[in-house]
């Protein structure tokens, strides 16, 4: 009961503070409250602190906008109907990635199910693409954009998508996670509901598939 | 892969490890030994320059996201698209306090073909529920069906100024006694009336049309005769089938009234059209017609006359029977005139045969 005091007090004490700061200012604990009391402001803030990721995460993993679109849409969704199932045992953040990934691994599964349905060769888009060739082949003085290594880097881009093709829904999330999105393997294992060492065996079975498809790739 | 610290001295237990230590996750313990392993081991120290070189040439290509999303337009898209599904799902339900069969109409939502079935299913089910109920099914098992009578709705102008496109027939049995009469009708709507020969408007309309010949179809008048032949003891329904009998021009319908009177021949206003009939009517087969029905009457008369008998004498029997003996008897008389004089003059011969052989199937009754 004591707690539940606490707990009430903190709740009030919050949405006073809400009430004079504006949302960008206020804490993800705080935002979480408001957003669990009805605060539509509050959540769309918290949408908006994570969502980049969110979305960076389902385009590098779908690898079409509109199934990162749906993706995007129907975590974020989940994640507004659940909201008041969340007690603060991990972080928001964790919380709002164990949603997403489950996402990602239902659509992954579905598409690994519909073989005609699989990602597009990006790489081969660009090459198709004759006025980005135009432009890709000016002299390009900064090292980076260099069209001669842009071209080679979409040829490897072009190889590692279908090498992350082969592997499973998991394994492709965990690498992704943990390459690009860089994270640490207990934060993976937070949001996929697994243990550390699941996830070290899931990331290591991915880069050994991955350097058998890719072989001299360096 | 679990970290043992203390088995990581040869290179089988550390090659394993150099993917995560390439990527700096591996415990602080296996850290310190791992290195200590690469400092004499250059077949290691070979691998984990493989891994590290792999690991930056995966990290290094372009992304998916940075491609498709790198001005950040679609974030922004879907962000609108996202807060607009919020609306939706914040709007208040649509009165959703009470929704009858709520859970019938998800399961149904999502299952298609079986709702499909089902619902197929439940219609043939009370299909066959309902049409036990219908009072067209009377003849059935479910016992005599009963009809509520209703005021006559139909309107003596309404029939002064209606035609009848048709009349059907429909029920379980063709059997008209028993079936529903659908009438066709065209007044200044089209109406339909629809019912058995219970149903007052029905048998008014019906009996309109025989009693008004002229203003019907021949097919039609017959379909009515057909209809109303179970209902002669209808004192309305009589007349217009006397008076079709009587005055139709055509002879089918004359015919067929006749034989709609077979049931009510011991009527004395009958008898007087069978013999006016026999004597009057132009067509062979009309006068044929009325000797088979006087013939019955007449053996309708001899059955009933032994029963009259053996029931009673006549002090017990009241005046009206008394009066229907004495027509009978004048009316047999007429009637083996009648038939003598068809035996003799008839220019068919068809009706002179019949003729004298109803004068022999009734003879005994003449002795009588």
């Amino acid at each position: 009961m004591a707690l539940a005091d606490d707990a009430g007090r903190t709740s009030a004490a919050q949405a006073a503070l809400a009430a004079v700061t504006s949302l960008p200012d206020l804490d993800e604990r705080t935002l979480v409250v408001q957003a669990q009391g009805g605060n539509r402001a509050a959540f769309e803030e918290l949408v908006r602190r994570f969502d980049r990721d969110v979305l960076r995460l389902a385009l590098n993993l779908m690898k079409r906008p509109e199934d990162a679109r749906d993706v995007y849409q129907e975590a974020f969704l989940k994640v507004y109907r659940n909201l008041h199932r969340f007690r603060f045992e991990c972080s928001f953040y964790t919380w709002l990635y164990r949603i997403v990934t489950n996402v990602c691994l239902d659509h992954l599964r579905r598409r690994q199910a519909r073989p005609e349905d699989q990602a597009p060769d990006l790489g081969a888009a660009h090459r198709e693409d004759g006025a980005r060739d135009f432009f890709e082949h000016q002299k390009e003085h900064r090292p980076a954009l260099d069209p001669e290594r842009r071209y080679i880097g979409k040829e490897i881009q072009a190889r590692i998508a279908l090498a992350m093709e082969r592997l499973s829904p998991r394994e492709r999330i965990v690498f992704e996670m943990k390459h690009y999105q860089g994270l640490k393997l207990r934060a993976i294992g937070d949001a996929l509901g697994t243990t550390e060492e699941t996830v070290k065996n899931s990331l290591f079975r991915a880069t050994r598939k991955l350097r058998n498809e890719l072989g001299g790739l360096r | 892969m679990s970290s043992q610290p203390g088995d990581l001295r040869r290179c089988a237990d550390v090659a394993p490890l150099l993917i995560f230590y390439s990527c700096d996750e591996v415990t602080v313990e296996e850290r310190r030994q791992i290195e200590a392993h690469l400092a004499g081991c250059a077949e290691c120290r070979a691998q984990l320059n493989e891994e590290e070189e792999f690991g930056n040439a995966l990290v290094n290509v372009p992304q998916a996201a940075d491609q498709l999303d790198g001005s950040g337009k679609l974030l922004a898209q879907y962000r609108s698209e996202l807060s607009e599904a919020l609306d939706d799902l914040s709007a208040p339900p649509v009165q959703e306090h009470w929704q009858p069969f709520g859970g019938l109409r998800r399961w149904m939502a999502l299952r298609p073909a079986w709702s499909a079935a089902l619902l197929l299913v439940l219609g043939a089910v009370l299909g066959r529920q309902v049409w036990q109920w219908l009072p067209t099914s009377g003849s059935g098992s479910g016992g005599t069906a009963v009809n509520v009578l209703a005021a006559p709705k139909i309107t003596e102008d309404q029939l002064s100024k209606m035609s009848v496109a048709g009349i059907n027939f429909s029920g379980p049995s063709s059997d008209p006694d028993t079936a529903t009469v659908q009438v066709q009708m065209q007044a200044e709507q089209p109406l339909v009336i629809s019912g058995n020969l219970d149903d007052a408007d029905v048998r008014r309309v019906l009996t309109y049309v025989v009693a008004n010949g002229q203003r019907f179809d021949p097919s039609v008048r017959l379909d009515c005769l057909d209809a109303l032949k179970s209902h002669t003891s209808d004192a309305d329904v009589r007349r217009a089938l006397l008076a079709a009998a009587r005055k139709d021009q055509n002879p089918g319908v004359r015919m067929k009234a006749l034989e709609a009177l077979r049931e009510a021949t011991s009527d004395p206003s009958v008898r007087e059209v069978l013999l006016e009939a026999l004597n009057h009517d132009a067509n062979p087969g009309v006068r044929i017609e009325a000797v088979n029905l006087l013939v019955h009457s007449l053996e309708q008369v001899s059955l009933a006359g032994p029963d009259a008998d053996s029931a009673g004498t006549a002090a017990d029997a009241t005046p009206q029977d008394l009066r229907a003996v004495i027509a009978a008897g004048s009316s047999t008389e007429r009637v083996i005139h009648a038939l003598e004089e068809l035996r003799r003059h008839d220019p068919n011969p068809y009706v002179r045969l019949r003729s004298a052989a109803a004068l022999r199937q009734i003879g005994p009754q003449d002795l009588q």
